[in-house]
């Protein structure tokens, strides 16, 4: 993998886990298997992760009974998680659309 | 053996030196990923291969505990969890750093050590100097106490001076630690 890709994949793993969290409380392997297919990362990565984010207090974490196996333990944003999501989104989006102007400039000088 | 017990076998190991509770959760974490991803129809060395390297996620787990206590508490042994922490992750893909790193760390070290040892011997000689001269020393009382005295704050000040440079140190290597290990690492070659 290009080891530029890599960096901006961990810049933006956080806000692509409370991203999906906005959208419905989940459980780890969910998350995992959901964002490995979409930014292609290793799995196992998400849980260091959960267990910062949950030690910062941008989410919590409850027990579920499954119909196979031990109870799952599922992740729920929390108020302070929903604001670093609007936070870190807006700043995101101000990022990607100042990189897409400069570009755009570049490509227009060297056509 | 199978793979799902290797690899929580080798995770296991890799978080030794860990709170046991904290070692029981992480390891629980990890074995529901595994009745999840066999529940999803998946083999257990396909969930393994997808999870990546035990031994390195395991040490990814413990530099972030170690930089965490390190925020929470400006302590000896919690400067010592992050050298250790991001010395241990450094060590599996930072081969040019490694050895810089560890060099630092050792005459940092030295220079304490000798700062230490001078301030004392210093602290030693002042007594002797002042009451009856030092030994085979050419000068008067009151040179022989300069002397002591001035080694004495020497030593002093060259350990405040290492003591310093390693928080410096430590924050430096927190920092590196967190951009670096913020975790993702790309999907494993298997």
């Amino acid at each position: 993998m290009d080891p530029n890709l890599v960096q901006f994949k961990k810049g933006v793993l956080e806000l692509c886990v409370l991203a999906l969290l906005s959208q419905a409380d989940s459980y780890g392997y969910d998350i995992a298997s959901r964002l490995a297919d979409a930014i292609d990362m290793g799995e196992g990565t998400i849980y260091p992760l959960m267990r910062r984010m949950q030690k910062d207090g941008m989410v919590s974490t409850y027990l579920v009974e499954s119909a196979s196996g031990p109870p799952r333990k599922y992740y729920r944003l929390t108020a302070s998680g929903r604001d670093s999501l609007n936070a870190q989104k807006a700043a995101w989006t101000d990022f990607t659309r100042s990189v897409a102007a400069v570009l755009e400039q570049h490509q227009e000088k060297t056509p | 053996m199978n793979e799902r017990q290797t690899f929580l076998r080798r995770l296991k190991a890799g978080l030794k030196g860990m709170p046991r509770s904290a070692v029981a959760d992480i390891v629980a974490d990890y074995d529901s990923h595994f009745e999840a991803g066999q529940a999803a129809g998946r083999s257990e060395a396909e969930v393994a291969a997808r999870l990546g390297d035990p031994t390195r996620l395991a040490r990814e787990l413990q530099a972030e505990a170690g930089l965490r206590r390190w925020e929470d508490e400006r302590s000896m042994a919690a400067a010592l969890g992050v050298i250790v922490g991001v010395l241990g992750l450094a060590a599996l893909d930072l081969f040019i750093v490694l050895p810089l790193l560890t060099a630092a760390v050792a005459s940092v070290f030295s220079f304490f050590v000798a700062g230490l040892a001078i301030c004392l011997s210093g602290s030693v000689m002042l007594p002797f100097a002042l009451i009856t001269n030092l030994p085979g020393f050419a000068g008067d009382r009151l040179q022989a106490g300069l002397l002591s005295l001035g080694l004495a704050s020497g030593g002093a000040s060259l350990v405040a001076v290492c003591i310093l440079f390693t928080i410096g140190l430590v924050n430096v290597l927190a920092r590196y630690g967190r951009a670096h290990y913020r975790l993702i690492a790309p999907q494993p070659s298997v």
